[in-house]
């Protein structure tokens, strides 16, 4: 039979065939109710067995881990023999929790568990969202542990030393939400530095510029055909047929300053890269021109990465001449973009979606199915007039439309 | 406004709906001469007659049973049972009956049944306690559970209106240590939670009586800023209350005057474990009757059930954690 290794120091309480009558000498073991291992209580059926008289149920003399099965079942032995071995303390493993008895208390469970030098949730979101490495905070719980409040006085010492975002002063602190939850209203938290950046530029954008925003619509057959073949992403094709569309129309290429409007000679394309909920940036890739759709699609594939890992160079985001914004990735139709200060147009390139279109041919009229999208493009109405959007949007959809390799 | 004891409040609240609705109707025990074991329907016979303040044998079963047919036929009955205890005797007619109804028939059963309920003056074992948690298990239930005076009457009253089965528990305890200010006339009180004390630290939740002792608990704790959420309604349970005091507070203490297992506070704890877990800075920690009867003994009774003490004793604890 089975046997569980024991410490030389276990007690060891051994089960024997009970006497159960003068006349009876030997015993039938019918079936086990404990295997190796299991933990048995004193009193507790450990087996039961039969004699010719009668069938009856071993009780456990003592409390603890069965530690060996020397009798088989079905296997008769004499009145006496040892059937199995309970070790009664220092074995190996944990206590049986029924070993403590029920413990009656008000408190379920008694006391909080000991502090594991873990952060809670709530201060590793707060950490986490703060950029804070918690190995800095003071903690004041027990055993030193980090609680909410010792995250949040981190937060306000480490703002007030930064000192209030330039243009900005210090958020007022968030006022405490006292009112009964049933008007349900939802918990407020000051926007993050990037968030605030963001609405500030937007902003100032649309009280500075005249925006008007103007859609066309584009089949997307020929970059969709030469796409396929490359493992590029619409986004590359649109680029390079929009600094096209630039050159042809320079008028779009510039920047309004303070009544100044400056044409450029180059391409600096300004791409809108989302960094999910904690914002946006637009990494800008200079003399955008010099690059052809395989160059623009790698150095934007780069710019992400490394925009999204916080890796970018102050002059890296500046500089744009226009910009390019995609959030059509996520299936939208129409947008109106903001124009990015202090450049004239901004373009928005929206979901490519499968359409019934009437298509003219040699062969006259006739519905096809094409990949077509929308290009929405939001254009500043102090620095050019509505004819110019349009040409150029309308040079944009040729260079698309009648897409051949460069 | 007037202030009345939470029993006049209950009293009030059931009067001023059987004068503007001829549809409400009492039976129970000992409701009509006798005016009810705790005199909440006392003179009510006199002013609305034996049609409508009914005296019923000693059988809860027929008492509801016989109001979940009224109900269905478009009456309003309010059924008192004497000792929430004794509604054990009604199980099948309240849990299989009338909160199946609706499901099965199509059929409303506007019934509410007053349950006064609860511990502290050393009724014993069938005279004290909190079954709440029974009827929160058997969909079909509403469950309130005041514990104020002005949401007594409030809370009866749309308990009354609501087409659903209603267990009302009313806290025995409370019935006249309880006095507050109480709107005259007939109102509703929403069947949601309400923060008792807020706070920003710690949040004790609570329901009836347990309320006061956790805000008696909680009134000077070294200065700590702790919230109170009465809950108010246990079904339907007021989750966007509970997320949002959890969000603010960080740290929760869940009380229950009932047997703690699987009691209200267990499904708020698990609500919370679930739902809230992003906003915990600490385990949540439950105060709770232990798995036994209560016991007459006024220091036995004492011994179960959660004092200021025990509540004030957790939430230092959790504080500190």
């Amino acid at each position: 039979m089975s046997s569980l290794p024991t410490d030389a120091s276990a007690v060891i309480v051994d089960v024997v065939m009970p006497q159960m009558g003068v006349s009876v000498a030997e015993g039938l073991l019918v079936a086990w109710h404990k295997q190796v291992g299991d933990w048995v209580l004193a009193d507790e059926t450990i087996c039961e067995i039969s004699t010719d008289k009668i069938d009856t149920e071993v009780p456990a003399p003592a409390s603890g881990r069965v530690v060996e099965l020397l009798v088989e079942q079905e296997q008769t032995v004499p009145v006496g023999s040892v059937l199995a071995r309970i070790a009664t303390d220092a074995v190996a493993g944990d206590p049986h929790p029924d070993e403590q008895g029920p413990v009656i208390s008000r408190v379920t469970p008694s006391g909080p568990p000991p502090a594991p030098q873990r952060p809670s949730p709530v201060v590793r979101r707060i950490a986490e969202r703060e950029g804070i490495d918690l190995a800095r905070v003071t903690g004041t719980g027990r055993g030193g542990r980090v609680r909410k409040q010792d995250v949040l006085a981190y937060l306000q010492d480490r703002e007030r030393a930064d000192g209030p975002a330039p243009g900005e002063s210090a958020a007022p602190p968030a006022p405490l939400h006292i009112e009964s939850p049933y008007r349900d209203e939802p918990l407020g938290q000051p926007l993050s530095r990037m968030r605030r950046t963001i609405a500030e530029h937007m902003v100032r954008s649309l009280h500075t510029a005249a925006h008007c925003t103007s859609i066309m619509e584009v089949d997307m057959s020929a970059v969709e055909a030469a796409r396929a073949g490359r493992g590029l992403t619409g986004l590359a094709f649109v680029a390079r047929a929009t600094i096209d569309a630039l050159q042809a129309h320079p008028e779009l290429n510039a920047t309004l300053e303070d009544g100044v409007l400056t044409r450029h000679a180059d391409a600096n394309l300004g791409i809108a890269v989302s960094l999910g909920e904690e914002g946006l940036i637009v990494p800008v890739i200079a003399n955008a021109q010099e690059l052809s759709v395989q160059g623009l699609a790698e150095r934007i594939r780069e710019l992400a990465v490394r925009a999204r890992a916080g890796e970018l160079r102050p002059d890296e985001v500046s500089g744009g001449t226009f910009t390019i914004t995609n959030p059509g990735s996520f299936g939208t139709l129409a947008s109106t973009p903001i124009i990015n200060q202090p450049q004239v147009a901004i373009l928005d390139l929206e979901a490519v979606v499968k359409r019934a279109v009437v298509v003219t041919d040699d062969q006259g009229d006739s519905i096809a199915i094409r990949p077509m999208t929308n290009l929405c493009l939001s254009w500043d109405h102090r620095a050019l007039d509505g004819a110019l959007a349009a040409q150029f949007l309308a040079t944009l959809r040729m260079r698309l439309q009648d897409w051949r390799s460069a | 406004m007037p202030e009345l004891t939470y029993l006049q409040a209950i009293s009030e609240g059931l009067r001023e709906e059987m004068r503007c609705d001829e549809r409400v109707f009492v039976m129970g025990e000992d409701v009509g001469e006798f005016g009810g074991a705790f005199k909440v329907t006392d003179g009510m016979l006199q002013e609305f007659g034996e049609r409508r303040v009914m005296d019923t044998p000693l059988a809860e079963s027929a008492i509801i049973g016989a109001a979940v047919g009224a109900a269905v036929v478009g009456l309003r009955p309010v059924c008192e049972m004497q000792f929430a205890d004794f509604v054990a005797c009604g199980f099948d007619q309240l849990v299989n009956v009338a909160g199946k109804m609706h499901y099965r028939q199509g059929l409303a059963v506007p019934l509410t049944v007053r349950l006064p309920s609860g511990g502290g003056f050393s009724g014993g074992p069938f005279h004290s306690q909190n079954p709440e948690a029974w009827f929160m298990h058997a969909p079909g239930l509403k469950v309130l559970a005041p514990s104020t005076a002005e949401d007594a009457k409030g809370l009866l009253i749309a308990a009354i209106r609501d087409p659903n089965p209603v267990c009302f528990f009313e806290h025995k305890h409370l019935y006249r240590r309880i006095k507050g200010e109480v709107p005259a006339g007939a109102y509703e009180t929403p069947m949601t939670a309400r923060v008792a004390r807020p706070g920003t630290d710690l949040v004790v939740i609570a329901y009836g009586a347990m309320v006061w002792t956790a805000l008696e608990a909680t009134e000077d704790l070294d200065g700590a800023s702790i919230e109170v959420l009465d809950l108010r309604s246990l079904v339907p349970l007021d989750t966007a209350a509970i997320l949002d005091s959890v969000a603010r507070c960080s740290k929760v203490v869940v009380v229950d005057e009932a047997n703690a297992t699987c009691a209200a506070g267990a499904q708020v704890a698990a609500f919370i474990a679930q739902h809230a877990f992003e906003h915990l800075d600490g385990p949540v920690m439950r105060v709770g009757t232990p798995d036994v009867p209560i016991a007459f003994s006024p220091p036995l009774e004492r011994a179960l059930l959660p004092q200021v003490s025990d509540i004030a004793e957790v939430c230092r604890e959790l504080l500190a954690y």
